[in-house]
């Protein structure tokens, strides 16, 4: 008949699900040597302090590694607000695990949230971004969370999290549109966040992030926009083995929120060499 | 009220020989004596209607509010102590949180009635604790259709098809009575609903009428009634109110 | 730093990992440099944030400005940056509500140290300066390291670049070392002007060999007048 505690109960603070996170989890692990003070376990160097070890409890291991991952999250600004793309894939390893989960996620009327790392994570997020959206709607007022405003949470909710040892695996992208103008912003798994005119994750940083930063514009048309992300889309399809050729797109403009339908790009492998590859080897027999 | 004077009424833990719960008995009068609410489940939602007498010329418009969603598909409107009010509604939302996270799925009608009953009846078992000085209509959405429900003081839960608390009930209640309520839609609702508040309050004191509904029309989710809709159901309801006492 | 990091190869028990691991910590770089005169404080940080070889974003200020005569800049990890100042811009306000004055800059100086150090065995991976004008009107510096221990000194350097900064602030503004007795003046009688310029030199040069160091500097010169600021663009390679 209690209720459980919403996710986001002010006493347990942001990100944590219920009070049962304050106790080591049946999962510890006996196989490796348990922590001490100057060697922690959770892949740090000696200068800082397990807090697990410190208090003299066994190991808590919760995401100690991400199992389902998404791979980049895409976002640019542009003339009528921002635009953030994604492909479908869900791995699971090097497995391609589900084929259509999405990844890019509307908060509200005015923000767009997209994700990669853990996909379970991401789902958790969404709970909690749903259940202060449901406040909002409840209290009734018109308000509701700007893009701004969401950015500075998971920004706290990601670095808390961190700071318990147990991080949510994201890389999370917020777009939105707050007075008419654009917002664009990022956050990681521990906390780190900043917000660009364009915006690329995970492997996009070095794929998609180079073209951004050749052909990207403020004032750009939707045409121009969209045709960027294809191409930076494509890139990233070509070079990241984590990409699938299924992709959508969000938008956020002053008439609200749209997520695309997924779509595929058009790719071209009929290059020589991929058509015989032996070409330029004749051999000797 | 025979109980009066004679022990039995004091506190919740003890009944009286006649098998009452007094302390339950006059939370119910807290009730009756509150503006009147009413909610109708017509054939494509559900309408909620609050009279709320204006207590103070200087208040501002649209204080002291009634009627809240307590989820997209849920909302409560309550008569009775407001203060108490609140804490229902608070807890309504907390329960249909909770049964989100744990069935990810919208909390039904039926469940959220049951559990704000049971809720409600805690405060009714104990010495140290008084019942609420509320009942709460509880209009819902969910997959099998348009729903209300009414919890008492005393934690008793009803479905309705329609029905009425506060001062004005019993005239209410009969007029809600002569509607074909499953012919009539919640645009026709709301006028329905505003011509019962109109005619039986008490013409002598101003009052404030608070519209809500969930129906096809707001989106299946639980929303104050749009601004020049509840105007048009109020001005056609003194209408009508004009047109009968003529005819009186 | 005997700590690297990187995302680490190998678990701090030396079996090989074959799954993604995380380190609670990255290193955003950035420089920052105080210089305090007679009369002016001059503070600058550089506006790259890196995380490895990439470049997050060309114009991020790692300054805290607390009023136009104080001012704390942050150099290190971006999220305990972040939030140290975010819990050091709460306390200014609270101890405005409680004494009905502003900070002062040693005030402030000790507070910032505390707050490092109450995460001593958790700490802020930040390197910090605090900077501003003090009672007297003199300017003041404060260098810390993470963990909060901090001195005043007349000029420093944090960051990715101070290796190469710190130097040439030694050689130019001829502090005379601490070690004489009795104590001479340590703080520079450079004019205002001359310090600037060799600010912006200081990080004009950590920009061609610190990777770290680049796109823009930010300058604040703070005087009793207030502060100004002056943003100076550096190379973005």
């Amino acid at each position: 008949m209690l209720p459980v505690p919403t996710s986001h109960s002010p006493a347990l603070g942001p990100g944590c699900a219920g009070p049962s996170l304050a106790y080591a989890s049946a999962s510890t692990r006996s196989d490796i040597a348990p922590p001490s003070a100057q060697q922690p376990c959770c892949g740090s160097e000696p200068f800082m302090v397990d807090p697990s070890a410190a208090a003299g409890l066994g190991l808590r291991r919760h995401t100690d590694t991400p199992y389902v991952t998404g791979t980049s999250v895409l976002g640019i600004t542009y003339k009528d607000g921002v635009m953030l793309a994604a492909d479908t894939l869900g791995s699971y390893g090097s497995t391609k695990r589900y084929k259509s989960f999405e990844r890019l996620a509307k908060v509200n009327d005015a923000t767009v949230l997209g994700a990669g790392g853990e996909l379970s994570d991401f789902q958790y997020i969404q709970t909690l971004l749903d259940e202060l959206a449901t406040e909002d709607y409840c209290a009734d007022d018109g308000m509701q969370l700007t893009p701004r405003e969401v950015y500075a949470y998971l920004s706290r909710v990601l670095y808390n999290r961190r700071n318990k040892f147990d991080p949510l695996w994201n890389s999370l992208v917020v777009g939105g549109l707050e007075g008419g103008v654009p917002f664009l912003g990022t956050v990681g798994m521990i906390g780190v966040h900043y917000t660009d005119k364009h915006i690329a994750t995970g492997f996009g940083q070095m794929l998609a992030r180079p073209l951004f930063r050749e052909r990207h514009r403020p004032d750009m048309s939707e045409e121009e926009a969209t045709e960027l992300l294809h191409d930076a889309l494509r890139v990233c399809y070509y070079r990241d083995k984590q990409t699938t050729n299924k992709f959508q797109i969000a938008k956020v403009t002053a008439e609200g929120v749209s997520v695309s339908e997924a779509f595929a790009l058009e790719t071209q492998w009929g290059y020589q060499a991929f058509v015989n590859p032996a070409a330029n080897a004749l051999g000797t027999w | 009220m025979s109980g009066i004077g004679t022990g039995y009424d004091l506190s919740t833990s003890t009944f009286s020989p006649d098998g009452r719960v007094f302390q339950t008995d006059y939370a119910q009068k807290a009730v009756d004596n509150s503006g009147t609410v009413v909610g109708i489940v017509c054939n494509d939602g559900v309408v909620l209607g609050v009279e709320k007498p204006i207590v103070s010329k200087m208040l501002v418009e649209g204080s002291n509010r009634r009627a809240y969603a307590v989820d997209r598909h849920a909302g409560v409107a309550v008569a009775g102590v407001a203060a108490d009010g609140r804490q229902i509604v608070n807890r309504a939302v907390q329960e249909a949180v909770s049964y989100k996270n744990l069935y990810g799925d919208a909390i039904p009608g039926r469940v959220l009635a049951d559990r704000l009953a049971s809720y409600v009846h805690l405060f009714s078992l104990y010495w140290y604790s008084r019942p609420y000085g509320t009942a709460s209509l509880l209009a819902v959405y969910d997959d099998d259709g348009p729903q209300l429900y009414l919890i008492e003081p005393s934690g008793a839960g009803h479905r309705f098809f329609g029905t009425a608390v506060g001062k004005g009930r019993q005239a209410a209640k009969t007029e809600i009575e002569r509607l074909k309520l499953h012919e009539i839609s919640c645009e026709q609702g709301i006028n329905e609903v505003a011509k019962i508040l109109h005619s039986v309050h008490d013409e002598e004191k101003p009052f404030e009428m608070e519209l809500a509904w969930i129906c096809e029309a707001s989106g299946r989710e639980f929303k104050r009634v749009p601004a020049e809709l509840a105007a048009a159901a109020e001005r056609q309801a003194k209408a009508a109110l004009a047109d009968s006492d003529m005819e009186d | 730093m005997a700590y690297q990091m990187a995302t680490p190869a190998h678990s701090a028990h030396g079996a090989p990992r074959a799954h993604p691991s995380w380190s609670p910590y990255d290193n955003n770089g950035g420089t920052c440099v105080a210089v305090a005169g007679q009369d002016y404080c001059v503070v600058a940080a550089s506006t790259r944030m890196s995380t490895g070889f990439s470049i997050l974003k060309r114009d991020s200020s790692l300054f805290l400005q607390l009023s136009d005569q104080l001012v704390i800049v942050t150099a290190g990890f971006q999220a305990d940056s972040r939030t140290l100042h975010k819990t050091l811009q709460t306390r200014y306000v609270q101890y405005q509500f409680a004494h009905r004055r502003p900070m002062s800059v040693g005030a402030m100086a000790q507070l910032l140290g505390n707050t490092l150090y109450y995460k001593r065995f958790f700490p802020y991976y930040t390197f910090n300066l605090c900077a501003g004008l003090d009672a007297e009107g003199k300017g003041a510096v404060y260098t810390y390291d993470a963990v909060g221990s901090h001195e005043r000194v007349g000029f420093s350097c944090q960051g990715s670049g101070k290796d190469l900064i710190q130097p040439v602030l030694d050689n130019q503004l001829k502090a005379a070392s601490p070690l004489v007795l009795p104590p001479e003046e340590w703080m520079t009688s450079l004019p205002l002007a001359e310090a600037v310029d060799l600010v912006k030199d200081a990080f004009v040069s950590a920009g061609e060999r610190d990777i770290y160091t680049g796109d823009a500097v930010e300058i604040l010169i703070i005087t009793k007048e207030g502060t100004r600021k002056e943003v100076i663009p550096l190379k973005k390679d």
